[in-house]
């Protein structure tokens, strides 16, 4: 039970002095945030409506305790959608800095830097879309090197960082380049000869899918359904993560066609991933004309929340087109 | 309306718009369109052999495009007057129709536009509402899934003698729906489109779940739903009917709707805030509730009869509780959903009160006003002597007032409701108002400054608000420093800037002006007016080396006599801070210019014996 003398109007108003936070009494609790917000689908307690309810009502070290005031990405999904145009990640950004200013922190995880190997080249800082990493200078293995430092109060370990940095001095707790290769080589799949190697008899295509672009549980069992041998499934923490070397790594390994599935443009989970990702896979498309191959062999696709039903069909639409290319061609080439 | 049709003193102008109108309560003239119907109703009938002869389909708008209607045709069955009209923009001119009326002879392709003109005493706007349009509500894909309707299109396809003849079939399949989602305030109460709360939207998608669950006892209908709002009476008992027949209710505001492009079924996700859970139900149909929005015509309507609107765009009354069915334009009166959303029983109690509203004016004689209207002095009207002005014009709120180059301005008396605005916004003083002439209130002035004025705040109050707010203040014994002053005028619009200058002139150490809320104004725009001229009032303190500290703006209302006592007391500090003898010099030095700008004040044979220099003796 929660009695009334537990209620802190001074934590409301501490909220709502914030930058964003101001709009945190006009939430008239109808859902849509919730309803919206895709954190959900991996953090079942995660709902914003409840959130900026427990602020509202001054529900101080409720609020200020749980982990999820951390978890929202500033996606912006439901922004568009709230009735009362409340912006809820920059409430959620102002309850932080309550937070902050309290001495609590982000649980995590986030990325970590291998300090030994960081060249403290910035890569990384311009990669975050958070601002999450900032370069410091201090003793590594005895000797004074500048490395990049992530705040774990700002991070939100979405990988665009792993795949940007050129040294592999980044790295997530999930997701790792270990654990994806290993994915998608499993049970021998990048061992087999592709369509356009002369070995199978259909087009055989690996998809990198964002765990947020899918909407609905449903959607994530059709997709394992489809894994095959001639489709294979890794799923990704943002389709920023995305790296060009296992791109090509497929590519050479009998995958006659990748495609990487990100968020809509303008609901990205990660909010620059989408843009990241997209603009990756131009250029590895670039890169394989330059080497004679078809461009087309590498595609990123967007997933809206609308898009449900659409991935499957889009899947077997790639595999098509890529029965068209020239066979012979690519082979030589490959060889 | 088939009663009001067969009334000998009534007279139904339909498929005719209103054009023009002119006049004032009890005088006006209405220039009104009769557009041609190709029909001739003293022939017609309305046996409709006509139509079945007609071989042009369109979409029927009375069926919200559900069916089709002929290029020949009446709105629907229960229409008045029952005469058809041809839709020339679509006839190809088969003269089918002509066939087949036969003998009654009624169609005439020769009818021309009509113009009318109709002397009456009121007018009553019941010009209805539109429904808003949910496609632009993208997340609910109305207008792409085929699935997803209105519940007004699903209300003509429930309806026995609708479309479908009553039997509720989905457009993808034309199979009856064994799940419906009902999705409540859809572009109402929501930023974005409007704030407002249609009203009638819960009671009438709780009636269609009824009925469908009646005729359909396995459907499974869900309402989606942010409150349940039924609070007329009677309302809450059907409320509880729809529960006990299984109509399920879900607290939360759908965030999307998905469909399946195989089956084109619907996944409607929401939170259901009971369980502090997302759901997502699959259904086979959905229907939108959504908000009712004013017709696009109303801005049209609104400047041909001087109306305004409410901040939701629908036709503002003359004062939401004791006069909740006039316009502000006399003679003028509001019903049913033109004034704002409302459901039938209101919209006839309303109706039966603007009819008897509009018979008062009718039955009299005489129409008395309040004498405290404006009138122009035509020698000092620039307008007379051929200049271009008509500032007053446009800041009369009621259209009171015409003017012409080469004629001074007219003020019609019996439209005139005594704001002061114009008075006070002529730049030539060619206009003053009965019992608040410039005079008048300047000798008040000079009265309440004649003793230290320095020491003085000078209030200027509008009637309706800030009077009854420092009115307000003094019945309830709030505290505050004496040395205030008030001058009570009908409208902030009155309180002229020269009043506020010739304030400092006679030495006033404060001066305060206030008026209604913006949205409160008695006078429709009063206090736009007015604010729009104070604005410009600190930069000509300050030319004037008057420190424009000692000027302030308030919007009081009438209940707010907290606000008036705490803002004469900051007024107060405040000139307590101020050193007396700087304030003296201020003021002595502003002097001048004042006076040289009120120049034209001594030419006023009422006001010359006031414009005595400052701080004397002011006979009374």
């Amino acid at each position: 039970m929660i009695r009334s003398d537990q209620l802190d109007h001074g934590f409301v108003e501490e909220v709502m002095a914030e930058p964003g936070g101001q709009h945190l009494l006009t939430c008239w609790s109808c859902g849509t945030c919730a309803a919206t917000c895709i954190v959900r689908r991996y953090e079942p307690a995660f709902n914003p409506r409840l959130i900026l309810h427990k602020a509202g009502l001054g529900l101080r070290e409720e609020v200020l305790c749980c982990s999820e005031i951390w978890q929202c990405s500033a996606c912006d999904a439901c922004y568009p959608r709230c009735p009362k145009e409340i912006h809820i990640s920059e409430v959620m950004k102002a309850i932080r800095a309550v937070a902050i200013r309290a001495g609590y922190e982000s649980p995590g995880p986030t990325a970590e830097v291998d300090e030994t190997i960081c060249s403290g080249c910035a890569v990384c800082t311009r990669a975050c879309p958070y601002g999450a990493i900032e370069r410091v200078t201090k003793g590594v293995n005895g000797s004074e090197r500048t490395v990049a430092h992530v705040d774990r109060n700002l991070c939100l370990h979405c990988g665009i960082c792993v795949a940007a940095c050129p040294s592999g001095a980044m790295s997530l707790e999930s997701f790792s380049d270990r654990e994806l290769i290993s994915r998608m080589g499993a049970d021998g799949w990048l061992d087999k000869p592709g369509h356009l190697q002369g070995g199978s008899p259909e087009p055989r295509v690996l998809a990198f899918v964002c765990q947020w672009s899918i909407h609905s549980g449903a959607e994530w069992a059709w997709l394992d359904d489809l894994q095959s041998d001639t489709v294979r499934v890794v799923n990704l923490p943002c389709s920023g993560r995305v790296d060009p070397a296992m791109v090509l790594l497929a590519l050479t390994k009998g995958a006659d066609g990748v495609l990487v599935v990100g968020c809509k443009e303008g609901e990205c989970h990660y909010v620059r991933g989408t843009y990241l990702g997209r603009s990756k896979l131009a250029l590895i498309g670039q890169i394989l004309s330059q080497m004679g191959m078809d461009a087309e062999r590498v595609q990123f696709a967007e997933m809206g929340a609308l898009d449900r039903f659409r991935l499957p069909k889009l899947i077997s639409a790639i595999a098509n087109d890529l029965k068209g290319v020239r066979v012979s061609a690519q082979v030589a080439v490959m060889a | 309306m088939v009663d009001a049709a067969r009334h000998p003193k009534v007279e139904i102008l339909a498929y005719s718009e209103v054009e023009q109108v002119e006049g004032y309560i009890g005088n006006f003239r209405a220039h009104v369109t009769k557009k041609p119907r190709y029909v001739l109703e003293d022939r017609c009938n309305g046996c409709g052999e006509c139509a079945q002869a007609c071989p042009i389909e369109l979409p029927n708008d009375f069926e919200l495009d559900i069916a089709p209607r002929k290029a020949i045709d009446v709105p629907h069955g229960q229409a008045v007057p029952l005469i058809y009209a041809i839709d020339m923009d679509s006839c190809i001119k088969c003269y089918k129709c002509v066939e087949a009326c036969g003998k009654l002879d009624a169609i005439d392709f020769s009818m021309q536009e009509e113009n009318l003109e109709l002397d009456v005493g009121s007018i009553i706007v019941a010009t209805g509402f539109e429904s808003f349009d949910p496609s632009r509500i993208p997340e609910y894909g109305y207008g792409v899934y085929p699935n997803v309707m209105t519940t007004m299109e699903l209300e003509r396809l429930a309806n026995s003698a609708g479309p479908t003849v009553g039997r509720l079939v989905r457009p993808s399949d034309g199979q009856t729906p064994k799940s419906i989602a009902m999705i409540q305030c859809v572009g109402s109460r929501d930023h974005r489109y409007n704030e407002y709360c249609s009203g009638f939207c819960c009671m009438y998608t709780i009636k269609n779940a009824l009925l469908l669950k009646q005729t359909y006892h396995d459907m499974d209908i869900t309402i989606f739903y942010m409150d349940i709002r039924t609070p007329a009476k009677s309302y809450e008992e059907f409320y509880n009917r729809a529960r006990e027949y299984g109509i399920r209710f879900i607290q939360g505001r759908p965030s999307q709707i998905t469909e399946d492009p195989e089956t084109h079924n619907l996944y409607v996700e929401a939170e259901d805030q009971a369980l502090g859970q997302v759901v997502e139900f699959e259904v086979e149909m959905v229907s939108l509730s959504s908000a009712a929005i004013p017709r696009v015509d109303t801005e049209r309507l609104a400047s041909t009869l001087t109306l305004s609107r409410s901040p939701g765009g629908f036709y503002m009354e003359y004062h939401p509780k004791l006069r909740p069915v006039d316009s502000p334009t006399d003679g003028v009166f509001l019903a049913g959903a033109a004034q704002g959303p409302k459901d039938i029983p209101a919209c006839v109690a309303q109706g039966s009160a603007a009819a008897a509203r509009a018979a008062r004016v009718l039955s009299a004689d005489t129409w008395e006003i309040e004498p405290i209207v404006a009138s122009v002095r035509e020698d000092r009207c620039i307008s007379a002597q051929g200049r271009k002005c008509g500032i007053c014009a446009t800041a009369c709120p009621y259209g009171a007032i015409t003017v012409e180059v080469g004629q001074a301005a007219q003020i019609t008396k019996a439209k005139c409701h005594g704001c002061g605005g114009c008075v006070a916004e002529c730049p030539h003083d060619a206009i003053s108002q009965d019992h608040f002439t410039d005079a008048q209130i300047v000798a008040q002035l000079a009265e309440l400054l004649r003793d230290k004025p320095e020491e003085k705040i000078l209030a200027f109050m509008c009637h309706w608000c800030s009077y009854g707010g420092a009115d307000n203040a003094g019945t309830s014994h709030f505290q505050y420093p004496a040395n205030s002053r008030g001058i009570r005028v009908m409208c902030s619009a009155r309180m002229d800037s020269d009043f506020i200058l010739e304030a400092y002139r006679r030495g006033a150490g404060m001066v305060l002006v206030s008026g209604c809320h913006p949205q409160d104004c008695h006078y429709i725009s009063g206090q736009q007016v007015a604010a729009k001229r104070f604005d410009r009032i600190p930069r000509t303190l300050e030319r004037l080396g008057i420190n424009p500290e000692r000027f302030r703006v308030e919007w009081i209302s009438a209940a707010e006599g907290e606000k008036y006592a705490r803002v004469i007391s900051e007024m107060s500090e405040k000139l307590a801070s101020l050193d007396k003898e700087s304030l003296r010099a201020e003021n002595a030095a502003a002097s001048p210019a004042i006076d040289k700008r009120l120049q034209r004040w001594r030419e006023s044979p009422q006001l010359a014996d006031l414009m005595e220099p400052a701080r004397q003796e002011v006979p009374v």
